[in-house]
């Protein structure tokens, strides 16, 4: 024990001697890890959120399948499915996408009741009346709109329809907010030009998480043209479009492990004469082998726990105190308005244990490895560098 | 008593089978006794370095066996050796060997390191040491900044710190004058008379015809001739 405090200490000692080179190795090292965990982090961020607003959401969406497409269903399904055991508040929803050649946008529109409740981060007011409405933050930037403006939006019929903005959602909830906008139902429904008794589906609160399917099924067993889609499988849903739009990530991920691997490798391949020399005298004035490995064990380990604890430390600043500036330019591939985000703080500790394990371990077997070659040839000949 | 060497027709190539292939030692019969004081003189590559470093477990024979304390070492995997030189064998190397760019007192401690004693005990100790050799008042300072006089007492000094029982000296006088020199044979004549063997390679008379010395081995082209 005293021995290893005591080549600790040596260690120590001996990393302050190499400033420059251990600095340099830190500084790469750090930059590496940050460029990765940065990736990881916003990743595993923005998962975490979609994710939250759709556990918030209803259990079951029911559509209704015509041909084997989407299509509109009767707002009088909802009242069959109300009188299931087991079943909550059962809501008509209508909503849609709307195209904008002016701006060239998709965005998403959806219609709200009245007075309802159900969007609380917002500035501004809800919509309260069918002139009115409510924008996300992407689509106000890209028209330029703020509360108090008007909107023009031009129908499938060529009608135009303008309504005046009510307000607008908060960053926060951008991933979830950003391309939409919201009417009353009512206002929807004439924009669409939708008939009475319809809507786009309907959602479906079950109380007991643990009926869903069997609630889905019965939805099914009395109403044979629908298509009931559970919480969990718009959940699966998410985590494969998260899981395809990662893979973009993931190749920047693997390229810097790469570049990191390069950087160990070179390492691996060459420790310095004059260290190969210092290890051939501490074994010829009788430190064993494993005393060496020790000793570099201790090194390695320091520097690549100080750079893995800087390079995550700099990611979190970089994630989720600057909203991952260096990132946004590869996130903004994925749609014409991806959001101005603030991403919300998390942490995925499995993530970050698998990248301090594919970081550490081909650093410190790189120190290692070679010196420990060093340290079981002849001292002689170690120490003439060889 | 601990410290018997016994050298059993060893042979040393260097670089074997190449063209540049040197016979530097050749069937060499050697048995240093506990507590014995032995010079190995002769001329400039005639093989000594390379004798003390076989006898000081710092490389191996091409052929032949070394002794020390009745165990062959020569045939040792390496794991084993970092032991028994660091209990047996303090050895004062003819290039040094010292890390230049720590201090002194830093490449006096680096023997201690493996052992038992603390930091405090380890530093107390050198500074016993180092102020034998007239050096306490460089303790701090790097090895690279001192003149070849004191680095060579930098290098007796860490190879004396750990107390071996054979004390291994390839040249200590190169770089002393002769008031060093004869400091430094009064300092060995003391540990010889504590029981220590002493094994010294020199060119130097006074360090060949000093009391201390028991026995004077010659050597020319690899073998012992006397
Ligand atoms: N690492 C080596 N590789 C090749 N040849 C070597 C090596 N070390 C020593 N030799 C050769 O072995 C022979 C003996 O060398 P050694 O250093 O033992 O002589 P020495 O008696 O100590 O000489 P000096 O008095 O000059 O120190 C010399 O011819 C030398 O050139
Ligand atoms: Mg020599």
């Amino acid at each position: 024990m005293i021995r290893l405090l005591k080549i600790l200490e040596f260690a120590l000692s001996s990393l302050g001697r190499r400033k420059f080179k251990n600095f340099s190795i830190i500084v790469v090292y750090s930059l590496t890890i940050t460029a990765l965990a940065s990736v990881l982090l916003l990743t595993s961020s923005l998962k975490k959120t979609a994710l939250n607003v759709l556990v918030d959401g209803p259990n079951i969406v029911v559509q209704r399948l015509a041909g084997g497409r989407h299509d509109l269903i009767p707002t009088d399904y909802a009242r069959i499915i109300e009188k299931i055991p087991g079943v909550g508040r059962v809501k008509p929803r209508i909503w849609g996408y709307y195209y904008d050649s002016l701006y060239h946008a998709n965005y998403t529109i959806l219609g709200i009741d009245r007075g309802s409740e159900q969007f609380a981060m917002v500035e501004g007011k809800t919509p309260a009346g069918d002139e009115q409405c409510m924008v996300g933050q992407g689509v106000a930037e890209a028209q330029h709109a703020e509360p108090g403006m008007d909107l023009l939006l031009i129908n499938s019929k060529g009608i135009g329809y303008s309504c005046e903005i009510s307000g607008t959602f908060k960053a926060k909830s951008a991933l979830w907010t950003n391309d939409l906008i919201v009417f009353t139902t009512g206002a929807l429904k004439r924009f669409f030009t939708m008939p009475d008794g319809l809507a786009t589906d309907i959602t479906v609160e079950v109380f007991n998480a643990g009926e869903v399917a069997l609630v889905a099924q019965k939805i099914k067993r009395l109403l044979p043209d629908t298509r009931p889609i559970t919480i969990d499988e718009i959940l699966h849903t998410y985590e494969s479009i998260f899981n395809w739009r990662s893979g973009m990530m993931l190749t920047i991920f693997t390229s810097s492990l790469l570049a990191f691997s390069i950087l160990a490798w070179d390492k691996a391949t060459g420790i310095s004469r004059e260290e190969k020399r210092e290890i051939g005298i501490l074994k010829a004035i009788g430190w064993d082998t494993g005393d060496v490995l020790t000793l570099k064990l201790c090194e390695g380990a320091v520097i690549s726990v100080t750079a893995f604890l800087i390079g995550i430390s700099l990611a979190y600043i970089h994630v989720f105190l600057l909203n991952a500036p260096l990132l946004v330019p590869v996130l903004k591939g994925w749609s014409v308005l991806f959001p101005r985000f603030h991403p919300v703080p998390y942490i995925d500790g499995y993530q970050i244990i698998i990248l301090g394990f594919l970081t550490i371990v081909p650093y410190m077997a790189s120190t290692v490895l070679p010196s420990w070659k060093a340290a079981i040839t002849d001292p002689e000949n170690a120490m003439r560098g060889v | 008593m601990a410290g018997i060497i016994q050298v059993e027709r060893i042979s040393k190539y260097y670089n074997r089978n190449q063209p540049d292939e040197v016979r530097a030692l050749s069937d060499i019969h050697l048995t240093i006794a506990a507590g014995e004081a032995l010079v190995v003189n002769g001329a400039s590559g005639c093989g000594k370095t390379t004798l003390l470093g076989l006898v000081g477990c710092m490389s191996r024979p091409t052929s032949g066996s070394v002794l020390v304390d009745g165990r062959d070492v020569s045939r040792l995997p390496e794991r084993f050796l970092g032991d028994i030189r660091r209990r047996t064998f303090g050895f004062i190397f003819q290039q040094l060997n010292l890390i230049k760019s720590i201090s002194v007192l830093e490449n006096t401690l680096l023997p201690l390191y493996p052992g038992k004693l603390s930091m405090k005990e380890m530093k107390i100790r050198a500074e016993e040491i180092l102020a034998r050799f007239d050096l306490n008042t460089r303790a701090g300072e790097k090895v690279s900044r001192l003149s070849g006089g004191e680095q060579q007492r930098v290098a007796i000094a860490r190879a004396l710190i750990h107390q071996p029982q054979v004390i291994i000296a390839d040249e200590p006088t190169a770089h002393l004058d002769s008031v060093l020199a004869a400091e430094l044979l009064d300092i060995l004549s003391g540990l010889n008379r504590e029981g220590k063997t002493v094994l010294i390679a020199t060119h130097d008379p006074f360090v060949s015809n000093h009391s201390l010395i028991d026995r004077v081995i010659r050597m020319r082209d690899g073998r012992i001739i006397d």
